[in-house]
């Protein structure tokens, strides 16, 4: 007796996944019932007996958290596991799919975070900031069309080659040609991020030092400028990355220190915004 | 400029379904509907002036550029920054009479829409944490094998949760926040030191958020000359952000060649060994 999955069953389970990952989020529990979810259906197609459904349900309730996009091949992987062991593949017990599900979420969550909401978004939306000059809609436009799509098409695949693969999908994400073509988009998102600072960034002084009667004052940002374009915006950024990796701070700390400079810079005539009625 | 009663339900919905454990699912509400960019177009279209708030929403984007929640630990959640905090600051910008593209415009919108993230960190843990009353009921409900009620502790009591902590604020504070800030300058004059230090805190603020994915991308000081490079394409050399895009990209195709070049010879080497 074999059984096999039909297509919509799997489909069902995707999109189960995609629309509920987080939505029950607790600390306790983050994504183990958006899992439950997905499996719901799998598992009332495999088993027609209450036992063995109430064992292949529990068998999902331990704790899941990873980054839920990537993630989508941890469930696509579960899929193919559960329809395995309901054709009566002794190595596949609730110990084997939970040591999977666990080993993979911590890694998962590593690349799936840098990758996408670290690399892809940013470089995705420093185009859509260019698209939006002015206040143009095409902006907001493309980032919403080009993530949903592409993000959509994404989860599919890895779902899918989860399920084909079972544990060797991962292959998909860690082999060498995926760690070689994830450095290559860090690359690509550390150049976007450098002028994307470089445009919309813009800290300048209000320093002036008079050179005596009769000569122009001497504009500390003009001497700046010619030294480099922007150089206190850079500077800005590397003191906040400065304070955030070597320092240990968080990025709420940072700010309020940023506020702290500000206030005082304020005071000493470092910066004016230059507004009056 | 004000808010009225309508304009602010719609800002609450918009608040209650897109928090990183929003009701829409993670692709399209919180890495989509919640990314302040977009969510400055449907702003727009709630407060009937789409540009402003384009150009509000896009300063303040690029403090939230770089935002990653590791293990569900959340900095800020952007429903507040987003359908709070650009409102608001749609409001304060029109109401000083600046424009909103000027690098003042952008500061005073910078610095409401960080000040107003952090109600939306409290709404992020109140959220999860009444999630859990939910989630009580629903292990119960496993050994029983009743399906229809795990999703209804996945999908649709969390909205209980999403009503009264997110929805009821946002609406409160969008009505009563809407005066207040339109007649800022009544209360702090432009030319005095906390406007000022306002506008200075605008323009500071985007280097953590840049800071945040450098951290990131940065794991020897060697890697600051990519960001270096970039940099300088925008700086000096004037090169737009689509430019620089694709500048980035033909740079990151050559070092996939490289790595992958190096791997195969090694791996004909390796064979030639045997």
């Amino acid at each position: 007796m074999s059984v096999k999955l039909s297509k919509q069953t799997k489909n069902s389970a995707f999109w189960w996944w995609y629309h509920g990952n987080l939505t029950g989020f607790t600390h306790q529990h983050m994504q183990t019932f958006g899992f439950m979810c997905a499996m719901i259906p799998v598992i009332k197609e495999l088993y027609q007996d209450d036992a063995s459904r109430l064992r292949s349900l529990k068998t999902y309730s331990p704790f899941f958290n990873t980054e839920p996009q990537i993630g989508s091949m941890v469930v696509g992987i579960a899929v193919g596991l559960e329809e395995a062991r309901a054709n009566g593949a002794d190595a596949i017990d609730d110990a084997m799919i939970n040591g999977i599900r666990a080993g993979l979420m911590g890694p998962l969550a590593g690349i799936g975070d840098s990758l996408i909401p670290g690399t892809y978004i940013p470089i995705l939306l420093s185009i859509a900031l260019g698209f939006s000059a002015g206040g143009s809609v095409v902006g907001p436009l493309f980032y919403a069309a080009v993530y949903i799509s592409t993000m959509t098409f994404f989860m599919k695949y890895i779902f899918d080659k989860g399920y084909e693969l079972g544990g060797r999908a991962v292959d998909v994400v860690i082999g060498e040609r995926a760690t070689a073509f994830r450095e290559s988009m860090v690359m690509l998102g550390a150049i976007v991020i450098g002028s994307l600072a470089a445009s919309w960034i813009g800290v300048t002084t209000a320093l002036q030092f008079s050179l005596g009667e009769g000569n122009p004052p001497l504009i500390l940002q003009d001497t700046l400028n010619s030294i480099f374009p922007n150089v206190l915006s850079l500077l800005t950024v590397l003191f906040a990355w400065w304070l955030m990796t070597k320092r240990k701070m968080s990025p709420i700390t940072v700010m309020l220190i940023l506020v702290g400079i500000a206030f005082v810079g304020v005071l000493l005539g470092v910066f004016d915004p230059g507004l009056s009625y | 400029m004000t808010i009225n009663i309508f304009q602010a339900v719609l800002l609450a919905f918009m608040a209650s379904m897109t928090s990183v454990i929003g009701a829409l699912g993670t692709t399209y509400s919180w890495y989509t509907l919640s990314r302040p960019l977009v969510a400055s177009l449907f702003v727009g279209i709630i407060l009937g002036d789409i540009s402003t708030s384009i150009m509000v929403g896009a300063a303040i984007q690029i403090v939230y550029i770089a935002l990653v929640t590791p293990g569900g630990t959340v900095s800020a959640d952007l429903r507040a920054v987003s359908y709070i905090g650009i409102p608001l600051a749609v409001i304060a910008v029109k109401g000083a009479g600046l424009d909103p593209a000027s690098v003042q415009g952008a500061g005073l919108a910078v610095s409401i829409g960080a000040l107003v993230g952090t109600v939306g960190t409290v709404m992020f843990y109140s959220t999860a944490t009444m999630n859990l009353i939910w989630q009580q009921w629903g292990w119960l409900s496993i050994d029983k094998l009743a399906y229809k009620n795990i999703y209804l502790t996945n999908f649709v009591l969390p909205l209980i949760s999403h009503f009264l902590i997110a929805f009821v604020p946002t609406l409160l504070i969008t009505i009563n926040g809407a005066p207040f800030v339109a007649n800022l300058k009544d209360w702090l004059p432009l030319d005095g030191i906390a406007m000022k230090t306002l506008f200075t805190v605008g323009t500071l603020l985007p280097a953590v958020g840049i800071a945040i994915l450098l951290k990131q991308v940065v794991s020897k000081p060697t890697d600051l000359i990519v960001f270096f490079f970039g940099f300088t394409l925008a700086a000096a050399l004037k090169i737009n952000l689509i430019g620089a895009a694709f500048f980035g990209a033909m740079i990151a195709y050559l070092n996939y060649k490289i790595v992958m070049s190096g791997s195969s010879k090694k791996a004909v080497a390796e064979e030639e060994d045997l």
